[in-house]
């Protein structure tokens, strides 16, 4: 193993748990491996394969963006945030929509999409992008039912119990929405090269992972005004994920993927999330010195 | 043809979308790599792979079938580590452990039940820490064993967990030591005395934020494991140890013992801190013996250690940046 792996694992235990990550020089090709090709839940990561797949569709010209869509509250998707968290009726279009699943990780808004184009065209733009290892088996609101299925009666709060955990298919790879650090850092190279569509998608898929609020993950580790970091996040019991691209003002562009487990099953550890960004510092921090 | 070296090349070219770096990873050569491919596909009737000149693609049937044959691949490991067991002890040997702050009569009680209530393999138990438990059932040198949460459960089966709640030891000059039950706030003033971070630290800072959240933020964490060690800590250095009741020789925990050592033992009011526990074995390799030994940990640590079942978890409060909600 690397030395720059070695730290990048250490820090991971140092936070209480394990994580994989691979970091990709966007313009040489330069990469940082430190369990790349480990199978992982995507969880709302994938949230980034459906914007893709949305572009793609608008740029051969089977989807409009701009087209409106309701969006009554009846049988939205549960979540926190966003439509998912609103009470009323709403009409927009798909590309806000879109906003909306990006920014806050919207899981009504990330269905409500899903319905529009289907799950295999997800697949099928993921595919032909060369991610072998990356494929969704089903909606966020079907992921979010095999938890309370598989939770029990004791609902949301015997998600703290690590036998629960151990029962989740949502935790394990082979059984629920997966990729691997590798292939999502391969996504965000052809976003950022302009090979995953047109540049004009390109800068529109850029523009929208720039405007994702949380700042407790990978941006974190980029205490930097001048860096600019896109990502989008992905959140279960014990997971705790991260993909997106860290760019600095002399041109240097990143695309980092983290995935973590924790040992705490607690839902509120700040230090989980913010290991994510230490990773991806150590990581470009070594790519940059190469 | 041998179907599961067949589907280790399958998996191999999937994951690496490469026929040499494919190749190199089983570390053979590149023309019988492809061959067995072929020979998959024609098996099989299912094309797996597109190949162009510079790429190779998994085909939709492929990327059906990969899982399954990942699957399969990890049941073969799982069967032939069963038939090394077998082979390796007359009877078959079941290589199981605790962990080492687990009190003396727990695995005097763990040896004498477990032949009694299985007459398969032999027992070997071993002393090892979680860490080491885990990274043992990665590389298949362990069966089953007694673990501390948390740990990374990923990959892994649990029996119940069960709580060995810990109470203080302090000198006893301590104003606390008079008191039946001593609030953690009352040892505010003393430096607490822990096992080192690394070792596990995500128990680590539990152990410390539950401690705060309680009112005891010690000004110093002093790190000791030894018995003797952290005795003389607690003896002369204004320090306090935490540890369960059935770890504790009987001089220090018996309230009526005559005042011999200097040190007594004390529960925590409320029962804020515990030592939890579950019998853990690697998924998919749990067997009768290994059933046999959850069930002989389990009443062997309700038996001779006190320990419970966990109480029902306090409300969640999910925060939006959760990003899931049931």
């Amino acid at each position: 193993m690397t030395d720059t792996a070695a730290r990048i694992h250490a820090a991971f235990a140092e936070a209480g748990g394990t994580g994989w990550l691979h970091a990709l020089d966007i313009d040489s090709g330069a990469q940082i491996d430190a369990g790349a090709d480990q199978p992982v839940c995507t969880a709302s990561v994938h949230k980034l394969c459906l914007l893709v797949t949305l572009h793609e569709l608008a740029a051969s010209g089977s989807l409009d963006l701009g087209e409106q869509i309701e969006c009554p509250p009846a049988g939205r998707t549960a979540g926190p945030t966003g439509l998912a968290a609103m009470l009323d009726p709403v009409r927009i279009s798909v590309r806000d929509v879109a906003y909306l699943m990006m920014a806050v990780s919207d899981n009504a808004a990330a269905d409500l999409l899903l319905r529009h184009v289907g799950l295999d065209a997800v697949n099928r733009a993921m595919t032909r992008l060369g991610l072998t290892r990356t494929h969704a088996v089903h909606t966020f609101g079907e992921l979010f039912a095999t938890i309370r299925e598989d939770a029990g009666p004791g609902g949301a709060q015997a998600l703290t119990d690590p036998h629960v955990i151990t029962r989740l298919r949502a935790l394990d790879p082979a059984r629920t929405n997966r990729s691997t650090p590798r292939d999502m850092t391969r996504l965000l190279g052809a976003v950022w090269r302009d090979e995953a569509c047109t540049p004009e998608h390109g800068a529109a898929i850029r523009r929208i992972l720039g405007l994702q609020v949380w700042p407790h993950r990978m941006a974190s580790g980029f205490p930097f005004d001048d860096v600019h970091v896109a990502g989008k996040t992905g959140t279960l019991p014990t997971v705790r994920n991260e993909v997106g691209v860290i760019e600095y003002p002399d041109g240097g562009r990143y695309a980092v993927a983290v995935f973590t487990r924790t040992a705490n099953t607690a839902a509120t550890l700040p230090a989980a999330d913010a290991v994510i960004g230490t990773a991806a510092r150590i990581a470009v921090d070594a790519l940059r010195a190469s | 043809m041998d179907l599961v070296r067949h589907l280790e090349c399958f998996v191999a070219v999937a994951e690496q979308s490469h026929f040499g770096r494919a190749a190199a990873h089983l570390g053979m050569a590149q023309p019988p790599l492809s061959q067995r491919i072929q020979r998959l596909e024609r098996e099989l009737g299912v094309r797996l792979f597109e190949r162009t000149s510079r790429q190779v693609t998994i085909t939709e049937s492929g990327t059906l079938l990969l899982a399954e044959a990942r699957e399969l691949l990890a049941r073969s490991e799982a069967f032939m580590a069963t038939a090394r067991r077998i082979r390796d002890g007359e009877t078959g040997l079941l290589r199981a452990a605790l962990s080492p702050d687990i009190a003396g009569e727990t695995v005097a009680a763990v040896l004498a039940d477990f032949p009694r209530r299985h007459a398969g393999p032999e027992l070997e138990l071993h002393e090892l820490s979680t860490a080491q438990q885990l990274a043992r059932f990665a590389s298949h040198d362990l069966d089953v064993g007694v673990i501390h949460h948390p740990c990374d459960v990923s990959g892994l089966e649990l029996g119940p967990v069960l709580r060995r709640e810990l109470g203080v030891l302090l000198p006893r000059s301590a104003a606390a030591a008079v008191l039946d039950e001593v609030p953690l706030a009352s040892l505010t003033g003393y430096d607490l005395i822990l096992f080192p971070r690394n070792s596990a630290p995500a128990l680590y800072d539990d152990l410390l934020t539950t401690c705060a959240r309680n009112g005891y933020t010690p000004a110093a964490v002093r790190h000791g494991q030894g018995a003797s060690f952290v005795r003389g800590l607690v003896l002369s250095a204004g320090a306090v140890a935490l540890g369960p009741y059935d770890a504790q020789p009987a001089d220090v925990r018996d309230r009526n013992a005559d005042a011999g050592s200097g040190v007594v033992w004390r529960p925590l009011a409320g029962a804020p801190l515990a030592w939890r526990h579950s019998v853990a074995w690697p998924k998919g390799r749990g067997d009768a013996a290994v059933n046999a030994f959850a069930e002989v940990a389990t009443h062997a640590l309700r038996t001779t250690a006190g320990a419970r079942g966990e109480a029902p978890a306090g409300p969640l409060h999910l925060r939006p940046a959760s990003e899931y909600w049931l």
